[in-house]
């Protein structure tokens, strides 16, 4: 051991530490909890600290070698600035920014943005936007984009420097050309940061008045309401999972297989049940033998169960064979080398056009498999999908055309930056308690349950905050490794994943194999549509069915024109395969963005073949407002499926709006802009795709929520729904706030406790503002009609001969109105029900599960620049045009667009799996799985256009996942534009480019 | 895994650490690359202590002490703009702060701008053992026997000519990811020409070095003709080869011109 002396914060420090013990692990044991574990690689960056003023990363730097230097964390830099009697100096005016400017959706990566960017406003007061993105270039974020991170540097840069900032809510004249002859006034919600001068920052956001109902009296809704958990995550307060803390805890490492697939024919853990400090090893001999599904859905699972906690055979590289439990980390680790396994090894599967050939190895062999629909494990075959609608071979035979391809769509990774993390431990009740970082808390403990051997009533969920999920975490997971422990221990287990076993161990998005064709006439009509999907599900069949029967979404965007409109001729087959690689699973878009890449690129392909408007060509076939959504009369998961009519599209003006705001046409019509001066290798193009998505799925999400009213008028509204950083907790509470006449700020939000929480299904399927949202409607409702009657008997006491009607009173300003303007507060509503007269207390649960899915609809535009030389692809910017229904919080809306662009534009360009011969993967680091950086990113532009969805109070649709759906193709269709270039298979790499224009 | 920290003040005290034969004792310099890989007990000595942080222009060269971060580097004003542009290619502003010059040089993969950057440069390393014998090497002599002739001698520094022009190009999945291919290429007032490739196998490759840049291209093309992996196939890689090669010259007669 070695002693050392640290100053961090100003404090000294003395500390004994193991000389290979880490930065990181001295702050995380002495409580800073600001600092948090991204990867192994420092590529995250959200270990970061400052070391004498400068950004490093702690999980790569031994805690001895920062002795005799300054240490700063997020912890110094501000607090809540309301804290009783004691005067603080609040938050620092960076953080201030962050908040103010929406640039916080998880929250996991703020605390190092806020350092870096604290070091680089010291360095260079008046920073241009280059410089910003610079120095926040170590720091990854996957939510946001970066776009409104930088803008609150920016922000407070100028703010330091004495200068003022437009405040956040300041409306802009909406440019003329915005406005079309049919919109009337428009309220439009923008942020213009000139700091710098740079249009990167612009942002627009349009009320479409011309389709939009949506009240002008609205207060909370449809306002760039500051985020509820803001500023806790602002300061770095131990709010995630793995910063919960319990003496005598544990801590949780896995073994995993070296090997695809083979069976375990022994394991000794005995050399490493020896090693001081190891408390438990488990492997399949000591755990009852339950088969389940990980994937976090509704009862029942619409999957086989075919998963089990540790078994006797292991299906890919990185699956379970033993957990350990030990007092330190470095204990565990040290036990996984020393149990010896012995592996009888069996031939792989790698391909998934191999799963189903006769003679492949089986890889469920198990007697004990649960199969589900079609699923037949004898063939490797997961899920099957057989859908017809219309009469397919009949529109190819009305078609003057007919137009086939292949298409393929990588395996891609989750890569939320808070690695899945876990607490499990018994209460004083002997109820075992799961702190998890998880999307779906219900379903956790629905599914948990008989894997443990315990009842439902003896576990309780909470979820903490999330550092992001994006479908990785609508999976149980870890959540039975560390619970099987603290069975095993009695004592508090924690297990965090390594970013390598985010890799190679968990979820991602499964890479399918399309084949399409599609019947055209000469006038541009589509009579009929045909795909075929080979999906890979890895190892494990979780979500194969629902993630692939999503696919089709993309297929139901194109029904085609006239006749075919009311009659579309649509076929979409699948088989679900199982391989040996990681299972796939959930990822935002849930399998659209899978349909979107092949349907996208064979329309433009179309309509360059056929000569026609690729617009014009795409429009005059989609569905539209009024008509019956094509696969709703056919398939709804493999539940009885009710037809639904789209109730509201705005597609075309997405389109138009779209077109203006990347100078479409100007730019195709001068020849001149498709070169670059100089450099006669460098070609421009414009790319396009439309897309649709769902919003929940109908007679199955349901969500709950309660409100409770506070002596003070405040209330407690208590979600299922699970806020992933996404900001639903806020728009939630906006709602309820609406309803109740009262700021945000009087609406306590809680979410997610199983214990304490009403249901909600979790956060997935685009639902939660739209499910949980009418939950809230309806439980505000209930509660503001208690308010009015007591505030009715209250008001006519005090007015002599009134008679006050309770549906007249107007909830509005924290009180309760009566027509002739007499008013009581809702602190004395409150007062009264609680302790002066006839007290009760009021309260209201509410829940909504909806019998429609109403699509959201979006224009995807990418201009790019193409190297023709090397085959590279730079893209310069994404502009894309929503119709999400109201929009109700323009701030944390936009940001889902630019986080989702964002991600979107990985999978266009850089983000793949790759596996070799053997099973082992090629990326298992954020160096070799490349996701966007601050400082690489193009322009970014988010425009709204409002519909009122008439099937939900608010008019809201969602917002969510829709933004993954069309970068990818757009990005395709502008390789194409701009050198002809046609590629098949994403992402869109240098050599495919090269290859494609060298054929 | 790090059993022994030691931090010493004096060349000599580091020296005898780490030419201990047990535990093995390797130098450290930011950290980066042992923490993140070493896996082996191990003593580590940090060199922070020892003052080799300075950069110094003399004459024709510029001598860069071995613990001088890639971030002190960078903003030097010192370094062509081409070094500039592989440091920040190569490592985001964090790990600028931290990763040293000897440590970078050290950790050289096939995928390394720095590494590329200065092998174009013909960059020169000082070494010192445990005799306090200083030694130079040609960063080329260096690189692929680095793990025997590192062994108990320690970088102190790094010596790069000032009066050569540097030209970096690759090509990456996105701006900010990690080559594929990379050509970088240098020119002296001389005429003297010197190509290196990366982005493929264990460290960057110099494919060319003449008394002009006739020559290069086809070099570059054929030297990496058969530099296939998982993440481009050979023929891809060798016509970028020449690709970038030409580019890389074409920007340095640009340079020359003024």
């Amino acid at each position: 051991m070695l002693d050392i002396e640290l100053n961090i914060n100003q404090e000294v420090y003395l500390l004994q530490v193991n000389p290979g013990e880490r930065l990181y692990s001295v702050l995380r044991r002495l409580g800073f909890s600001s600092v948090k574990f991204g990867d192994e690689h420092g590529k995250s960056g959200a270990d970061a600290v400052l070391m004498d003023g400068k950004p490093v990363n702690s999980y790569l730097m031994l805690a001895a070698q920062a002795e005799g230097h300054e240490l700063e964390t997020l912890e110094q830099m501000g607090e809540h600035p309301h804290q009783g009697w004691k005067e603080t100096r609040g938050l620092h005016i960076l953080q201030q920014e962050f908040v103010k400017n929406g640039s916080i959706q998880c929250g996991y990566c703020t605390p190092a943005q806020l350092l870096a960017a604290k070091e680089l406003l010291l360095r260079e007061p008046d920073p241009t936007e280059a410089q910003v993105r610079d120095a926040l270039s170590g720091v990854l974020c996957r939510c946001t984009g970066y776009k409104k991170p930088v803008e609150a540097v920016l922000r407070a840069a100028a703010r330091l420097k004495g200068e003022e900032v437009p405040p956040i809510e300041d409306p802009i004249q909406v440019p003329p050309e915005w406005m079309g002859t049919d919109l009337s006034d428009s309220i439009p919600f923008t942020r213009t940061v000139e700091v710098d001068g740079s249009t990167l920052t612009a942002q627009r956001v349009i009320t479409d008045i011309k389709i939009s109902t949506s009240p002008d009296n609205w207060r909370q809704v449809g306002k760039p309401k500051e985020k509820v958990d803001a500023v806790k995550l602002v300061q770095g307060k131990p709010a995630f999972a793995a910063d919960f803390e319990r003496r005598d805890m544990l801590y949780a490492k896995v073994l995993h297989s070296p090997h695809a697939h083979a069976r375990i024919k022994s394991i000794d853990t005995e050399k490493a049940k020896n090693i001081p400090g190891v408390r438990s090893i488990l492997t399949y001999e000591d755990l009852p033998r339950v088969p389940y599904s990980t994937a976090g859905q509704s009862d029942p699972i619409p999957g086989p169960l075919d998963c089990y906690s540790l078994d006797n055979k292991v299906r890919f590289v990185g699956d379970r064979v033993a957990f350990v439990a030990a007092e330190s980390e470095e204990i565990a680790q040290r036990a996984l080398k020393e149990i010896e396994v012995e592996y009888e090894l069996l031939k792989p599967i790698l391909d998934s056009r191999e799963a189903m050939q006769p003679g492949a190895p089986v890889i469920h062999d198990q007697d004990d498999y649960v199969q589900f629909a079609e699923s037949d494990p004898t063939r490797n075959l997961a899920a099957e999908i057989r859908i017809d609608i219309g009469d397919v071979e009949a529109g190819f035979i009305e078609a003057d055309q007919i137009f086939e391809a292949e298409y393929e769509v990588p395996k891609v990774q989750q890569a939320h930056i808070e690695p899945h993390a876990v607490v499990t431990y018994w209460d004083e009740d002997d109820r075992l308690v799961i702190r998890t970082s998880t999307q779906v808390p219900f379903h956790i403990r629905r599914m948990i349950a008989p894997v443990l051997g315990l009842p439902v009533k003896r576990i309780r969920v909470i979820k903490p905050r999330i550092g992001g999920g994006f479908g990785g975490k609508q999976e149980m997971l870890i959540e039975d490794v560390a619970a099987h422990l603290t069975i095993a221990t009695g004592q508090p287990v924690q297990y965090v994943c390594t970013r390598e076993e985010e890799f190679y161990a968990s979820r991602s998005r499964h890479p399918m194999r399309i084949r399409l064709k599609t019947g055209v006439m000469n006038d541009g009509t589509m009579t009929a549509n045909e795909m075929y999907a080979l999906s890979d599900t890895g190892a494990n069949g979780a979500h194969a069915l629902t993630v692939t029967g999503n696919t089709t979404k993309a297929m139901a965007l194109y029904v085609g024109d006239g006749k075919y409109r009311d009659a579309p001729n649509i076929r979409f087959y699948a088989d679900i395969v199982y391989t040996n690689t990681p299972p796939s699973g959930a990822y935002r878009g849930y399998g659209v963005p899978q349909g979107y890449w092949p349907v996208e690129r064979h329309m433009e392909f179309i309509a360059q073949q056929m000569g026609l408007d690729p617009l014009a060509f795409r429009l005059k076939n989609t569905l539209r407002a009024g008509e019956i959504h094509p696969f709703s009369v056919a398939w709804s998961e493999g539940r009885e499926p009710v037809p639904e009519m789209i109730q509201t599209n705005a597609l075309a003006e997405c389109v138009e709006k779209g077109k203006q705001a990347i100078a479409w046409d100007d730019k195709l019509a001068d020849p001149g802009w498709k070169s670059v001066e100089g450099k006669p290798y460098l070609k421009r193009g414009l790319g396009v795709a439309l897309v649709m998505q769902g919003t929940a799925i109908p007679y199955l999400d349901m969500g709950g929520a309660s409100i409770k009213l506070n002596d003070d008028g405040s209330f407690n509204l208590l979600v299922g729904a699970t806020d992933l950083g996404t900001g639903s907790d806020t728009v939630l509470g906006q709602m309820a706030a609406e309803i109740l006449g009262v700021p945000l700020e009087d609406v306590i939000v809680y979410s997610s406790d199983t214990d304490f929480t009403p249901f909600d299904k979790g956060a997935y399927a685009s639902s939660t503002t739209y499910i949980s949202g009418a939950a809230v409607v309806d439980a505000a409702n209930q509660v503001a009609e208690r308010i009015r009657e007591r505030a009715a008997l209250i008001l006519e006491s005090r007015v002599k001969n009134a008679t006050i009607l309770p549906n007249e009173i107007e909830l509005s300003d924290r009180c309760a109105i009566a027509p002739d303007g007499h008013a009581v507060s809702l602190e004395e509503v409150a007062l009264h029900s609680l302790h002066h007269a006839n007290q009760e207390q009021i309260m209201a649960v509410g829940s909504y599960m909806s019998p429609v899915s109403p699509p959201p609809f979006a224009a995807q535009f990418a201009e790019v620049t193409v190297d023709t030389e090397t085959g590279a692809v730079e893209v310069d910017k994404l502009v894309m045009v929503v119709d999400a229904g109201v929009i109700v919080n323009p701030v944390t809306a936009s940001g889902q667009i630019e986080g989702g662009m964002t991600q979107a534009l990985g999978y266009a360009v850089s983000e793949e799996m790759v596996y070799d011969e053997k099973g082992w993967a090629r990326e298992i680091n954020f160096r070799d799985y490349h996701i966007f950086e601050a400082h690489e990113m193009p322009e970014l532009e988010t425009i709204f256009v409002e519909t009122f969805e008439p099937s939900h109070p608010f008019g809201v649709k969602a917002v969510a996942e829709i933004p993954m759906d069309g970068v990818a193709p757009a990005v395709g269709n502008a390789v194409f534009n701009a050198c002809g270039a046609n590629i098949k298979t994403n992402p869109v790499t240098p050599e495919k480019v090269w290859r494609e224009l060298n054929k | 895994m790090i059993t022994e920290y030691y931090r010493p003040e004096k060349l000599d005290e580091a020296l005898a650490l780490i030419n201990r034969k047990d535990p093995r004792t390797l130098a450290l310099g930011g950290g980066l690359y042992i923490n993140e890989v070493i896996k082996d007990p191990i003593a580590v000595v940090d060199l922070q202590g020892l003052g080799f942080s300075a950069i110094d222009k003399k004459g024709k060269n510029l001598g860069i002490g071995a613990t001088v971060t890639l971030q002190a580097l960078l903003t030097s004003g010192l370094i062509p703009l081409a070094l500039e542009k592989a440091i920040t290619h190569q490592e985001t502003y964090n790990r600028r702060q931290v990763a040293t010059l000897a440590g970078t040089v050290v950790a050289v993969n096939g995928r390394s701008p720095v590494g590329g950057a200065l092998l174009a440069l013909d960059a020169e390393l000082e070494l010192v053992g445990e005799s306090k014998h200083k030694e130079t090497q040609k960063l080329g002599d260096f690189l692929p026997l680095r793990q025997e002739v590192i062994s108990g001698k320690l970088i102190i520094s790094m010596r790069i000519p000032t009066k050569v022009a540097l030209s970096y190009h690759y090509v990456a999945r996105s701006p900010a990811d990690l080559p594929i291919v990379g050509a970088a290429a240098a020119s002296w007032p001389s005429g003297r020409t010197r190509v290196v490739l990366l982005g493929y196998g264990d460290q960057p490759v110099m494919v060319f070095d003449g008394p002009d840049k006739e020559g290069a291209e086809i070099a570059a093309r054929d030297a990496y003709s058969g530099a296939a992996d998982q993440w481009a196939g050979g023929e891809y890689r060798s016509d970028m080869a020449a690709v970038l090669t030409n580019r890389c010259l074409g920007e340095l007669a640009e340079i020359k011109e003024g």
